[in-house]
């Protein structure tokens, strides 16, 4: 599992060749929807009553660009968790942050009796708070003698996560109608959204996260060595894991409070990356996050444009796409990564 | 299962001895799981009669004393054999198949209404008149209901017709579609029910389209515990799209919708409420100046 040697020149090409093709695929969805959106019209700033103006620049932009920014952050978020946890099943929706996340959301939103506050601020705010609260729970258990063990903290990651869904469902079961419709709703996932201001916060947040986890790549490549060798070379293999976490959680939590639950991109996207470029984390990290972002923008693309006036959750589209595509790989692939 | 055959024994007991103890002439003890049900037990005048309802029942006042016997989707059917009730009326949920089932089993006398379309909404009440032994209450009930909305068709009559959008939920904007009784209530007071082109009841409808449609008027029922939240939510978010001709002209009414959404015998008003929205101009007060948090005194 040695990585291959990384050239800059192999660095930059396939940066560059990612970068390209997301700035395409941004400028293409903006064009694709259910509605047809006539240029020209929705270009001219002076017209009164530009309804072409508005789908594009109100409603279908920012929506691109978040689904961009939650791919990405939810592709590098697990990428770091399968090489800080040396396992190919870790995803970003596995370590518990999003469970804690889900159950804070669900209590501003019945704490906030659904009020217009709730919807916009509260819910968000809920689950970032769950997000800290349940990774500092599982921090501090998987810390064992002063050393984060990462089989601790997967099971206790996916122990949490059961038992925030538990509580979920208790509060759905207890809550009138409307809440408990509304908490299934937003426990699917959803991109959809107005505000480039949300859209710049998280984007923020990703690139943070995200930087963080690239300056730590080359503890990572030791990492996925092994702990002994990565001992032997010098490497301090707890703080590594510390950070990685602490990044990952970051990503997670930001992007789960404004987006909800939409799994598989930090599963596929990293295993399918690894499987063309290779486990070099320098390389993997930043590619990663941008196929999460490319992969997620189409998909939310086909969720809200397949069906006409009626939404498709993106959480659907991710799985029926992903899915199939990575057995394929697997069955093609699987022998030269894992046999 | 002694229990159960003793059940048994008691229902043939009533069968074969005259009406005596038990159940009289007319039932005595009524249970309703459903908000629309309870709500047309207490039109027909038995409401004194409930002996247990389902958690969502939150109309009329007085239907906050009454004991609950679990929610519209899980009716516990243990608390209602505990009250022994004569007759109970329910409405198919997704998730009260089984235990009405179960009650049916166990020998107790289950109506089930469905009331989906306007015709049906009537026909329901007619039913659980026949069944309480209430027939010509609930014939006059429905008179009554034709009636208002006669007069209500009536004062629309040669009005424009609008472009209406009638929503339940904002994330994701979920929309009152065709083959409802809403949808119904739209058309019959001259409005274009947008969420009816979408296809299915209550479609989950994308932003782009609405924009593209351009409704003139917005009904946002986004229910709350709060006639204001409510009314607050509704105004927040649509205020967002100042390109709608509904927000331009101030025809973003949210409203606590509950006799909006119970297929009851409170359709009547119902319509005029809806019929008010959409042809403010046609009524006496006109109601201008965006959302209205309007829950009427009944």
């Amino acid at each position: 599992m040695t990585p291959a040697h990384l050239t800059l020149r192999r660095f930059v090409i396939v940066n560059a060749l990612l970068v390209a093709l997301l700035l395409a695929t941004i400028v293409l969805a903006a064009l694709l929807g259910s509605v047809h959106v006539d240029l020209a019209r929705a270009l001219q700033a002076d017209l009164a009553d530009n309804s072409d103006r508005v789908i594009l620049f109100e409603a279908r932009l920012p929506r691109v660009l978040l689904a961009a920014v939650v791919g990405g952050a939810l592709a590098s978020a697990g990428v770091a968790l399968q090489g800080l946890l040396r396992n190919p099943l870790a995803e970003p929706h596995l370590i518990g942050i999003s469970g804690g996340a889900a159950l804070g959301a669900v209590i501003a939103l019945i704490a906030g009796g659904r009020s217009a506050a709730s919807e916009a601020s509260l819910l968000p705010f809920g689950a970032a708070l769950g997000a800290l609260v349940s990774m500092a729970v599982i921090y501090r258990v998987a810390l064992v003698h002063g050393r984060l063990q990462p089989y601790v903290l997967l099971l206790a990651g996916v122990v949490y996560n059961a038992f925030a869904g538990a509580l979920i469902m208790c509060v759905n079961a207890l809550a009138d109608f409307y809440h408990a419709q509304g908490i299934l709703f937003w426990l699917m996932g959803s991109l959809a959204t107005q505000s480039y201001r949300l859209v710049a916060v998280i984007g923020l947040y990703t690139l943070v996260g995200a930087g963080w986890l690239l300056l730590q790549s080359r503890q990572l490549n030791v990492l996925a060595l092994g702990e002994e060798s990565a001992l032997q070379l010098g490497v301090d293999v707890t703080r590594v894991r510390r950070s990685a976490f602490l990044a990952a959680s970051l990503l997670v939590g930001a992007v789960v409070s404004v987006s909800g639950m939409i799994g598989f991109v930090g599963l596929i996207v990293p295993h399918v990356m690894r499987l063309l470029l290779g486990a070099d984390h320098r390389l993997l990290l930043p590619a990663a996050l941008l196929a999460g972002a490319i992969f997620l923008v189409w998909a939310d693309t086909i969720a809200r444009s397949a069906l006409g006036a009626v939404e498709i959750p993106v959480g659907v589209v991710t799985a029926l796409c992903g899915g199939p595509f990575f057995v394929y790989l697997l069955k093609r692939e699987g022998k030269k990564a894992f046999g | 299962m002694v229990r159960l055959k003793s059940l048994r024994w008691g229902c043939l007991a009533a069968v074969l001895l005259p009406p005596a103890a038990g159940y009289a002439v007319e039932p005595a003890r009524i249970i309703s799981l459903a908000p629309s049900a309870t709500e047309a037990v207490f039109a027909l005048g038995l409401g004194e009669r409930l002996v247990g309802v389902s958690s969502y029942c939150d109309y009329p006042p007085e239907v906050e004393k009454i004991d609950r016997v679990g929610t519209f989707l899980t009716p516990n059917v243990e608390l209602i054999v505990a009250k022994r009730p004569d007759v109970i009326v329910a409405v198919p949920s997704p998730g009260n198949r089984a235990p009405v089932e179960s009650l049916r089993r166990l020998g107790l006398k289950v109506v089930v209404v469905d009331p989906q379309t306007v015709a049906e909404i009537l026909e329901s009440l007619l039913a659980i008149g026949r069944e309480l032994e209430r027939e010509q209450q609930a014939q006059a009930l429905v008179a009554h209901i034709r009636q208002q909305m006669a007069a209500v068709a009536q004062r629309l009559a040669g009005a424009p017709e609008r472009k209406v959008l009638m929503v339940v939920g904002h994330t994701p904007l979920i929309a009152v579609g065709g083959g409802t009784f809403q949808d119904e209530l739209i058309r019959s007071a001259r409005g274009v029910n947008l969420g009816a082109q979408a296809g299915g009841s209550w479609p989950h409808l994308n932003l782009e389209f609405v924009i593209a449609a351009g409704p003139e008027v917005i009904i946002d029922t986004t229910m709350g515990n709060e006639a204001r939240a409510g009314a607050e939510a509704a105004t927040a978010f649509w205020s967002q799209f100042r390109s709608l001709p509904a927000v331009r002209e101030r025809r973003v009414y949210g409203y606590r919708a509950y006799q909006l959404l119970h297929p009851g015998p409170r359709l009547g008003e119902a319509f005029e409420t809806v019929a008010r929205f959409i042809h403010a101009d046609r009524f006496d007060h006109e109601r201008e100046g965006g959302a209205v948090a309007a829950d009427p005194e009944p």
